[in-house]
């Protein structure tokens, strides 16, 4: 696939850009939190219909979306609304923002689940459809930098309407979406440090004088890099695998990404006050998600050599 | 394009011995020499071997996206690799045709292209690797001539070479980039010594050159005296990232054998393909696989748009050199200890053989020549994230 933006893709772009742009600063009472969902982010993406690309546009457009926008630092729900509802949902989708559930963790607490709308519940090989409505949630504190929350009251999952053999592409566009969120948070973060290291000095120079910080920050760079062309890749194909191998590659490099920002940011790198943890931290969320890369390995293994491994 | 593809795809079944590789495993030195002339000569009849020189010169004169095609294709049908004619085909012409004179193109193009004249390169020294432009080998001018004393080292199939591109300082007190001139020398003549270096991998694809008051002809100078720092980059910008296209597109087609012998019987029972952990391993390693391909084709787009590429050669070359060390670990892990016998080496077969103790061995130049990993970091810390170059150390003093 050609990697180059059409003039319409890098328009798209630029849109995202000026709103994350408007809200590259969060509140000061969100600054010291550890969860941060900026519902500013959410109405504007929402309102201009950028969540809407992938059915006016295409997958690719959608992805492209979710990249720019998770550059911000508050979070919002972009992934299951621009990329997962698209394809279960090709005509009318129910209301935004969506929590995506696993039926056999259904007790257990889901990302966005505060302020979603709908939750789709992957029940064996079906999807689930919960109107949240009225739905009692209780929040869960997390550090992971989204909002969790978990149901206050037990959910019947017989009385709901049911998208037979949906699960597939539900978990399929999960992990393109998951993949895209983490391209985006890990190229900001990776940003955000080098203008930190380029700052910050220590014995008369920029921290990123040392080869030291350097080496170990191109490292990440490069991850980051790679993690958006297989990202956009597995957008283009729209197939299972492609969106398998995107996750792999993303949550097998999460980990040390997230480790070596923080050691560059320092004594600031461990602080509330800094912003780092806002992208770090949804990295270590959606690094664990969708099965994490245990299961997109084996997901790109028996694609690869057969079998249905684990 | 495609029509470019399926002839190259003819070409190379009515071509391609299709026993080479059983010919060359573990071939002498002089059945690998020959038989590397032997596929050199069939690509040239084919109009294959030199793509990208300009057709007045005896090339294919192809545009670069079918050059493209054609390393996708030689990677893909496991052709050999032109290994003794690397520095011959890339880097003597893209430094004689930016640099040299019409009389020097004349002499030596054509002799590239009969297959005879292979050439090697004089760069590295022992105490001038990464720091290339601290070389010591001088070449001193005594009236129509430059006499060359000093060493060489890490001169890639230098025993087999005929001229050698030498860099040697000829003005010492010059700033150290500045008093740099660029030659061409003919290796045999009294003066000259070549030392093979062998290797962990048991092979020599090295060697030391000394220079004992050597002769070279002042026509031999590429450019202007000490403004060889300048030729050089021509030199080391010549072959814009087709052989790590190629080499990506072998470590692909590798995986195929790699999954084979992964359908054989662990030591504590059953198929390693089904056993968990190694699934998981092979898996995250294709995915890695898969992004630099992406970063790969990226790139070659870039190239072919005319756009520029920035730092993404050196992120490439990191990238590849470090998951070629990982893939070929994971072989030589799944072979056990009977991978890890000394077995016959096949000769221009590139990197991933399944001979996996010696590609794992093998791997280890790869994040050091070219630049070293080390040295591309630097670069990519300058130039994709615009982070200031660590200061230089400080002189001693007294």
């Amino acid at each position: 696939m050609d990697y180059a933006l059409s003039e319409e893709q890098a328009a798209l772009v630029a849109a995202v850009q000026g709103i994350v742009r408007d809200h590259g600063a969060p509140p000061s009472d969100a600054r010291q939190s550890f969860a941060y969902f900026d519902a500013s982010l959410q109405a504007a993406l929402q309102g201009g219909g950028f969540l809407d690309a992938a059915r006016v546009l295409g997958a690719l457009e959608a992805a492209l979306v979710v990249m720019e926008a998770a550059t911000a630092p508050g979070a919002a729900e972009l992934g299951a609304s621009a990329l997962v509802a698209p394809h279960l949902f090709p005509s009318a989708a129910p209301n935004g923002p969506f929590a995506l559930i696993d039926a056999a963790a259904l007790g257990k607490a889901h990302r966005h689940l505060p302020i979603a709308k709908t939750a789709l519940i992957t029940d064996g090989g079906d999807v689930l459809v919960l109107d949240l409505n009225g739905v009692r949630i209780d929040p869960v504190d997390s550090v992971y930098a989204y909002v969790y929350g978990r149901f206050a009251e037990r959910i019947d999952l017989r009385a709901l309407p049911r998208i037979p053999d949906a699960a597939p592409l539900l978990r399929q566009w999960h992990r393109v979406a998951l993949a895209a969120e983490m391209a985006g948070a890990a190229a900001q973060a990776v940003a955000f440090t080098v203008e930190y290291v380029k700052t910050r000095h220590v014995f008369a120079k920029p921290v990123g004088a040392f080869q030291a910080v350097q080496h170990r920050l191109v490292q990440c760079h490069q991850a980051a890099l790679a993690m958006r062309y297989l990202t956009l890749k597995a957008a283009w194909a729209g197939d299972a695998y492609h969106a398998a191998l995107a996750a792999c590659f993303a949550q097998q490099k999460a980990s040390k990404i997230v480790f070596d920002l923080h050691q560059f940011n320092g004594a600031m790198g461990i602080t509330n006050a800094h912003l780092l943890h806002f992208w770090t931290y949804r990295l270590r969320a959606l690094q664990a998600e969708a099965g994490g890369v245990y299961a997109s390995a084996h997901t790109v293994a028996n694609a690869l050599w057969g079998g249905a491994g684990p | 394009m495609m029509a470019f593809r399926d002839s190259v795809r003819a070409w190379l079944r009515a071509n391609l011995p299709a026993d080479w590789k059983h010919a060359m495993l573990g071939a002498s030195e002089a059945e690998h020499i020959a038989f590397q002339r032997q596929w050199f000569c069939a690509l040239r009849d084919g109009g294959y071997v030199a793509p990208h020189w300009p057709k007045e010169w005896g090339g294919a004169g192809l545009s670069f996206a079918d050059q493209i095609v054609l390393y996708e294709e030689l990677a893909r049908a496991g052709a050999p690799r032109l290994v003794l004619y690397f520095i011959s085909l890339y880097h003597t012409p893209a430094t004689l045709l930016a640099h040299g004179t019409d009389a020097q193109r004349r002499r030596h193009l054509p002799a590239i292209l009969s297959g005879d004249e292979i050439w090697c390169q004089g760069f590295s020294e022992p105490n001038a690797g990464s720091d290339l432009a601290s070389l010591r080998t001088r070449a001193e001018r005594r009236g129509d001539r430059y006499i060359v004393n000093g060493q060489k080292i890490w001169s890639s199939n230098a025993q087999y070479a005929r001229y050698c591109l030498l860099l040697a300082r000829t003005d010492p007190a010059a700033p150290k980039h500045k008093g740099i001139s660029y030659f061409i020398l003919d290796l045999d003549q009294p003066g000259v010594t070549r030392k093979p270096i062998r290797q962990m991998t048991g092979g020599a694809h090295f060697c030391e050159i000394f220079f004992d008051d050597v002769e070279i002809p002042a026509e031999n100078l590429i450019g202007a005296e000490n403004d060889g720092w300048t030729v050089a980059q021509a030199t080391l910008s010549s072959e814009r990232g087709l052989t790590i296209l190629e080499l990506t597109e072998r470590m692909r087609i590798a995986f195929d054998v790699l999954c084979a012998e992964a359908n054989n019987e662990t030591p504590w029972g059953g198929r390693y393909i089904d056993d968990a952990g190694f699934r998981r391993r092979l898996a995250e390693i294709y995915a890695r696989l898969e992004a630099l391909r992406a970063l790969v084709s990226n790139m070659l787009d870039r190239v072919v748009r005319g756009e520029s590429v920035g730092a993404e050669p050196s992120i490439i070359k990191v990238y590849y050199s470090e998951l070629l060390r990982d893939f070929t670990a994971l072989g030589l892990r799944m072979g056990g200890l009977d991978a890890q016998r000394i077995a016959p080496v096949l000769m221009g077969g590139g990197y991933e053989t399944g001979n996996w103790m010696h590609d794992y061995l093998y791997s280890w130049s790869w994040t050091i020549a070219g630049g070293s990993n080390e040295v591309q970091r630097n670069i990519i810390a300058e130039r994709a994230l615009g982070l200031p170059r660590e200061a230089p150390a400080a002189k001693p003093r007294g």
